[in-house]
């Protein structure tokens, strides 16, 4: 089964839910971050090689300029290799686990897994980031030696933030395959 | 309800916020609280009855009061009140730099407000002035004031330079049944005075300091004890020191909300020594744990209790002492009402229901008035707070409001996702399992 809605992120930028349901105990649900811009792209390289030219144009200094260059190459390469997320993909397998990975733009991909037994519960919580207030998914893991109590809080989908419709939605069908078993 | 002080900071406004809440849910509001951060406790929690928190991570100045600058708030006071669908903003106590933050920022979103003072100020030295101007502006264009006492109105309406008639009095309340009297507790082989407030020097605990020893020295039976800290203790604790007093003057410490009445229920007298006190809710839950209540008579405490409950005196240790005594030799010759009967009197005085229903009626008033726009608010605030001050604030009003303007730009409101209400009208509490509530202090959102 494939859906698509539009969702938007926190931000009003908009983002693509992609839910798989591989079966009545599995289901893999992706959020796709739009690609890189080239606009934005050019507009910071801009702003990068114009600083360095007004440097260079007091200073008349050449190592500013192949320093500018060398910074916007590097700071692209940091960017889409440890920052820009492609998607991020939640999938939930009833009585094993969740897999959480992310894919970078780069190509480079980050997985954990979460075991069944260590997971008490998903929830949506509400908390303060930067100067909003946002609704977040996160699993809430269990104490080992209490199972009433939370040891810790792992947040999902970090960098593409959706909103609280798009949060719903995960959530509901997270919540039907964690009651099944 | 915005305000700087709220749970786990202890204190007369904090738990003035709590039960006005609780009953205003219990109303059917739908009310949340906006506080700074204390510590680790930041973010968003949610109380009994799905009493919302905000905790916001703002820097703290002074006295648990934060740093003001105006701007630096509005982001995150902005995203509350839009995700929460406020409708009226109320602020508390006139120590709270937040508060006014809150007023300030929800006129300029065009929000209703109402303001609650909790104390009384002076007019004469550098730092009362300064506070009162900045109350001046702060409640020139507030819709609505509330006091806690006639002597409060009086005082606010001095300082603030308000209209009288947009100034209302709701005093505050204990809940009787949290002050029942135990006499069971008491000790009758003595007498023991009790007081519990912050020790500080608003409290008078320099009077305390000198009645001590007097009484003591008068007196064998005559035990003392004290609930509450602050920079004063050094005072008791000399006295104590210097004439002997270990056995019977003892320094509880700080007390929680919830072992007052413990402490009350030894006592045959409750003993209070302000100086200065809008309302003071120590005599109430020590009339209504049934002792016998001796204040100052300073404030607005002498319309508190009914007189027959009450012994006032001027502030100055001879007074109280004299006063002390009186009660002391009708406490001997057992000539004084039983604590049971002290108790069903004071009882049905001064309810919290009470006081949410005045409230409510405030907010249903406030509601219905229309918010100054800008263009008027500044004429206002030139014409109400001075030529300088009042260009000052204007100009400051000018730039919340351009700030404003950024920060919609910015953060459109469409893109906020509206909160989900846990009371109110459509509130999903009651649908939330009690146990699923009691395992997570951050609780989920169905």
């Amino acid at each position: 089964m494939m859906e698509d809605e539009s969702f938007t992120d926190i931000n009003g930028k908009s983002i693509s839910l992609d839910c798989q349901s591989h079966s009545s105990l599995c289901s893999e649900f992706i959020v796709s971050v739009p690609k890189v811009s080239i606009g934005k792209v050019m507009v910071y390289t801009c702003c990068v090689w114009l600083l360095a030219y007004a440097v260079f144009f007091f200073t008349e200094n050449t190592a500013v300029l192949s320093s500018a260059i060398f910074i916007t190459l590097v700071g692209m390469m940091l960017h889409i290799h440890f920052v820009k997320v492609d998607h991020e993909s939640l999938l939930v397998i009833g009585s094993l686990g969740i897999q959480v990975s992310s894919s970078y733009a780069s190509g480079r991909e980050t997985t954990t897994f979460i075991e069944m037994s260590k997971i008490k519960d998903i929830v949506i919580n509400e908390a303060i980031y930067m100067h909003q207030i946002i609704y977040y998914l996160c699993v809430l893991l269990k104490e080992p030696s209490d199972p009433d109590a939370v040891s810790s809080v792992v947040p999902l989908f970090q960098s593409s933030k959706p909103r609280l419709n798009c949060l719903v939605k995960v959530y509901k069908s997270c919540q039907e395959i964690i009651s099944k078993c | 309800m915005v305000s700087d002080f709220f749970y786990p900071n202890m204190g007369g406004v904090e738990s003035h916020i709590y039960q006005l809440s609780q009953c205003l849910i219990e109303k059917g509001h739908k009310v949340v609280i906006v506080t700074h951060a204390y510590g680790r406790r930041k973010g968003v929690r949610h109380l009994t009855n799905g009493l919302k928190v905000y905790y916001l991570p703002l820097q703290v100045m002074y006295n648990q009061s934060t740093a003001t600058t105006c701007f630096h708030s509005l982001p995150l006071m902005r995203c509350v009140f839009v995700r929460e669908r406020i409708t009226v903003v109320h602020a508390h106590s006139s120590f709270s730099a937040m508060g006014h933050d809150a007023l300030f920022h929800a006129k300029t979103m065009g929000l209703n407000t109402v303001f609650t003072d909790h104390s009384l100020f002076g007019f004469a030295d550098v730092s009362s002035v300064l506070t009162n101007k900045l109350l001046t502006v702060s409640l020139c264009d507030t819709n609505h004031t509330v006091c806690v006492s006639y002597t409060s109105k009086e005082n606010t309406v001095l300082r603030a330079a308000l209209n009288p008639e947009i100034v209302s009095v709701i005093p505050n309340a204990v809940d009787p049944t949290d002050f029942t009297p135990d006499p069971s507790q008491r000790l009758d082989d003595r007498i023991t005075i009790v007081v519990i407030s912050r020790l500080v020097y608003r409290k008078g605990i320099d009077l305390l300091g000198g009645l001590i020893p007097e009484l003591c020295l008068k007196h064998p039976d005559l035990h003392f004890l004290i609930g509450g800290e602050g920079p004063k203790r050094l005072v008791l604790e000399e006295v104590r020191e210097k004439y002997q007093l270990h056995d019977r003057v003892r320094l509880l410490g700080a007390l929680e909300h919830k072992d007052v009445r413990g402490v009350l229920v030894q006592g045959h007298i409750f003993l209070n020594t302000s100086l200065t006190e809008a309302f003071c809710m120590a005599i109430l839950e020590g009339a209504s744990c049934g002792l016998q209540v001796v204040s100052t008579r300073v404030g607005g405490i002498p319309e508190v209790l009914p007189e027959e409950l009450i012994t006032m005196c001027e502030p100055n240790v001879r007074a109280l002492c004299a006063g002390l005594e009186t009660v002391i030799a009708r406490q001997r010759s057992g000539s004084v009402p039983s604590p049971a009967s002290i108790h069903a009197r004071v009882q049905n005085l001064y309810t919290w229901r009470n006081v949410a229903e005045r409230t409510e009626k405030v907010y249903d008033r406030v509601a219905g008035e229309e918010v100054l726009p800008l263009d008027r608010r500044l004429r206002r605030l030139r014409a109400h707070c001075g030529p300088v001050a009042g260009s000052i604030f204007a100009f400051v009003a000018v730039l919340d409001f351009l700030f404003l303007l950024l920060l919609q730009w910015w953060v459109p409101d469409w893109v906020m996702d509206v909160a989900v209400d846990a009371t109110g009208p459509h509130g999903l509490w009651r649908q939330v399992p009690s146990s699923k509530v009691g395992a997570h202090s951050k609780s989920a959102v169905k």
